[in-house]
């Protein structure tokens, strides 16, 4: 049979458990505002019973310990997400960015100069031998160059800035690799030594997140509760307590490339920021660039050869009228120039005669003249333009899709992991009420011990 | 027990919040810009085609802009043409005059005289020249086109056969004019030929060869007029050209229209469904931001 003394050991236990979950419960409060806290339950847990003659005696509650809620496969899956975000947004700032370089419905582009450039030969055909009208064509000419080398000049010089920012981005991935391995040890020991790990899982989740918005990442539970974080091409990126830094090279065309322990992963990155970037700088830049080049480029031949087959208002021999563009065409855009300033060296005779307009129209035609892989030049520009736009407008529809996908997950995630006020105040009560009872409870045995100790007679 | 809903619902007031305010700025840039395609990414296939549709506008414009220089290139010819026309027609006047036989010596030198005046009136109009390069001398348009000698009055065509085609429209050509050799030594009557004549007949004095002198200056004249003919199609030709170009240039801002542009009302209805829309939502987030809870009523 149970003692008074035992009754009291109860309500003292009992005390000290609602006090634990007491503290469980304000620790959640005070963080419902903390990114990445997962809130915590008090585990409560019947204290051993103690068999007394054939009874079996309670003997209260103790606090067996507190657990952080969470669910890793929803924790993983906001991770990959966040990946295909954070390389979604990546592309969109820069898609963006290029799309308004030829944002022709507001007049930006290159469609005014090219129609003009021909038109001035148009113009010409009127009135051959006006030097005016000659001057005209080649301040046209002049014009179209300098839309070319603008518009390639920005495509280079963005492309350079997404390079800055790709090295920026893998000191962030450093940097968060390296706190993660050293939170991946505190996880570990704190495991081993039977806490709470929860607060330090928080925190490596938290950082994983931060991760996975910069660079794909795989995660691999280590046992011990470490993981093992790798990209998604197998490079280690953590390994325990150890983490691996990502390392920068400047390629031959003077961008970064991206090594992991010597080995190149810039064409292998798939997910996050830095693969957005690698996409803008590797992919949509230099492919609009040999689009503007091969335009640019087959342009001015185009030009060119027809100039050369008239003759200038002298009478000599027609000569080229752009500067012959590189071979293959390669950076034709960028350096695009007119090779005259003499307005009398345009070649718009057809037969020497200084008032024959038959090579100007010749010149003029090839406006509307398959001479680009088939197309008009305004209309292989107009494919450009449409291409560009598409791209956008492609991202923009998967990273809305992306995007509201990652809100559900994130408040799947917060159902599970999130504070609610309102259930912490009902906890509060809940152990605040355990508590006074059992206060109470001391009061009463208290009382009893002392109504046993007034049995005993004054000596 | 139901599903434990995520107690933040911060991140969806916020969103829905940015959606609203996204639909409220796009609805205010279309309707100060007045276009539905803002950016290449708003409609890809719409820009594209509006760089098409930009492209040929502004090569209409600059038929347009073709069509106007010749057309003043042309009156000018037309008039000098018609002051040829005049100054034949006197000729053919005195010539006749000459041919009747009631002239004496003397008048008939006088007459002489005057068809020489009428000759060299007639060079200067075949070596017009318009914005400085000469209109009759095909596409040699720097070389003076008549040379006349002022002693026999002979004329040497110095400019060439050629005319130069110019574009009216997509594929469509007009000639920027007759060649002098056409107008004023032309096979079937020519205008310094026959004047020729005519002056070396009057100063012989022989009756029969100034009649016959008269004859071929009726035969120039007519055929100056065929010749004329040239002007005036090509004047009426250009007039239809330019009534194509407009509409085409209609058509082509209605397809732009239809591309890009905003209907302003839909515009508006949607300026103020945004609105309305971004209101509702910062009540309802204050609203459901400054609910009560548990706490709230724990004593």
């Amino acid at each position: 049979m149970g003692t008074l003394t035992s009754a009291l050991n109860v309500t003292l236990g009992s005390m000290l458990a609602d006090e634990g979950a007491i503290a469980v419960t304000s620790n959640n409060i005070a963080n419902v505002n903390t990114p990445g806290y997962a809130r915590q339950v008090a585990n409560l847990e019947e204290s051993p019973p103690v068999p007394v003659g054939n009874l079996t005696i309670g003997t209260g509650v103790q606090l067996q310990g507190v657990t952080s809620l969470r669910d890793s496969i929803l924790d993983l899956r906001v991770n990959q997400e966040t990946q295909a975000q954070g390389q979604l947004n990546a592309f969109l700032s820069g898609g963006q960015q290029i799309q308004s370089l030829f944002n022709e419905t507001s007049g930006v582009g290159l469609q005014t100069d090219i129609t003009n450039f021909f038109n001035s030969f148009s113009q010409l055909s009127t009135s051959p031998s006006d030097l005016n009208l000659r001057q005209a064509v080649i301040t046209a000419g002049q014009n179209l160059a300098g839309a070319f080398n603008s518009a390639s000049n920005s495509l280079t010089t963005q492309q350079r800035n997404t390079d800055l920012s790709i090295t920026q981005s893998v000191t962030q991935i450093n940097t968060l690799t390296t706190q993660i391995a050293a939170v991946n040890q505190q996880v570990t020991a704190a495991q081993a030594a039977g806490q709470n790990a929860g607060p330090f899982i928080d925190q490596r989740q938290q950082l994983i997140n931060q991760l996975s918005n910069l660079v794909d990442v795989s995660e691999i539970n280590a046992g011990n509760g470490s993981l093992t974080l790798t990209t998604t091409g197998g490079s280690a990126l953590v390994v325990g307590g150890q983490s691996f830094a990502l390392t920068t090279q400047v390629n031959p065309n003077g961008l970064h490339d991206i090594y992991s322990q010597g080995s190149d992963i810039t064409s292998s990155t798939t997910g996050g920021q830095l693969a957005g970037q690698f996409q803008i700088r590797d992919q949509e830049i230099p492919t609009i660039q040999n689009s503007l080049d091969a335009l640019a480029g087959t342009l001015a031949s185009s030009v060119n050869t027809q100039s050369i087959a008239g003759f200038d208002l002298n009478g000599a021999k027609g000569t080229n009228f752009f500067a012959p563009p590189p071979a293959g065409n390669v950076g034709a855009a960028s350096s695009l120039k007119v090779a005259t300033t003499d307005p009398t060296k345009i070649a718009a005779s057809g037969d020497g005669a200084a008032g024959d307009n038959t090579n100007a129209n010749a010149l003029a035609a090839l406006q509307n003249q398959p001479i680009i892989n088939g197309q008009t030049p305004i209309s292989a520009y107009s494919g450009l333009v449409f291409q560009i736009g598409n791209d956008v407008q492609n991202a923009q529809s998967n990273q809305q899709a992306g995007s509201q996908v990652l809100q559900q997950l994130q408040n799947l995630q917060g159902g599970v992991s999130g504070v609610d006020i309102n259930e912490e105040a009902a906890n509060l009560v809940r152990f605040q009420n355990a508590y006074s009872a059992s206060a109470q409870a001391a009061t009463v045995i208290n009382t009893l011990l002392q109504t046993t100790i007034d049995i005993i007679p004054n000596s | 027990m139901s599903i434990r809903l995520n107690p933040n619902i911060l991140p969806d007031l916020l969103t829905a919040i940015q959606t609203s305010k996204q639909n409220l700025d796009t609805a205010t840039t279309q309707l100060s810009s007045g276009l539905s395609v803002n950016q290449l990414s708003d409609n890809p296939s719409a820009a594209a085609a509006l760089v098409l549709n930009h492209n040929q506008s502004s090569q209409d414009d600059q038929f347009v802009q073709n069509l106007g220089t010749l057309q003043s290139k042309f009156q000018v010819a037309d008039s000098t043409l018609s002051d040829v026309v005049t100054a034949l027609t006197r000729a053919i006047s005195i010539g006749t005059e000459g041919a009747n036989g009631t002239l004496n010596a003397t008048d008939q030198q006088d007459v002489a005289q005057e068809v020489q005046g009428i000759q060299q009136q007639i060079a200067g109009l075949a070596n017009t020249t318009y914005q400085g390069t000469y209109i009759f001398s095909g596409t040699d348009v720097t070389t003076q086109p008549f040379t006349v000698d002022p002693t026999i009055g002979a004329a040497t065509y110095n400019g060439n056969n050629n005319a130069n085609p110019v574009q009216l429209f997509n594929g469509t050509f007009v000639n920027s004019g007759v060649p002098g050799n056409q107008l004023f030594q032309n096979a079937s009557g020519s205008v310094f030929g026959s004047l020729q004549a005519l002056y070396t007949s009057l100063q012989s004095g022989n009756v029969n060869n100034i009649a016959s002198a008269v004859n071929q200056v009726q035969n120039a004249l007519s055929q100056v007029g065929v010749q004329r003919v040239f002007y005036g199609n090509a004047l009426n030709q250009m007039s239809s050209s330019e009534n194509f170009l407009s509409q085409d240039k209609i058509n082509l801002s209605t397809q732009e229209n239809t591309l890009v542009a905003v209907n302003p009302a839909v515009a508006a209805t949607n300026f103020s469904q945004s609105q309305l829309a971004y209101e509702g939502e910062l009540q309802a987030t204050s609203q459901v931001l400054n609910l009560p809870t548990l706490l709230d009523f724990l004593k």
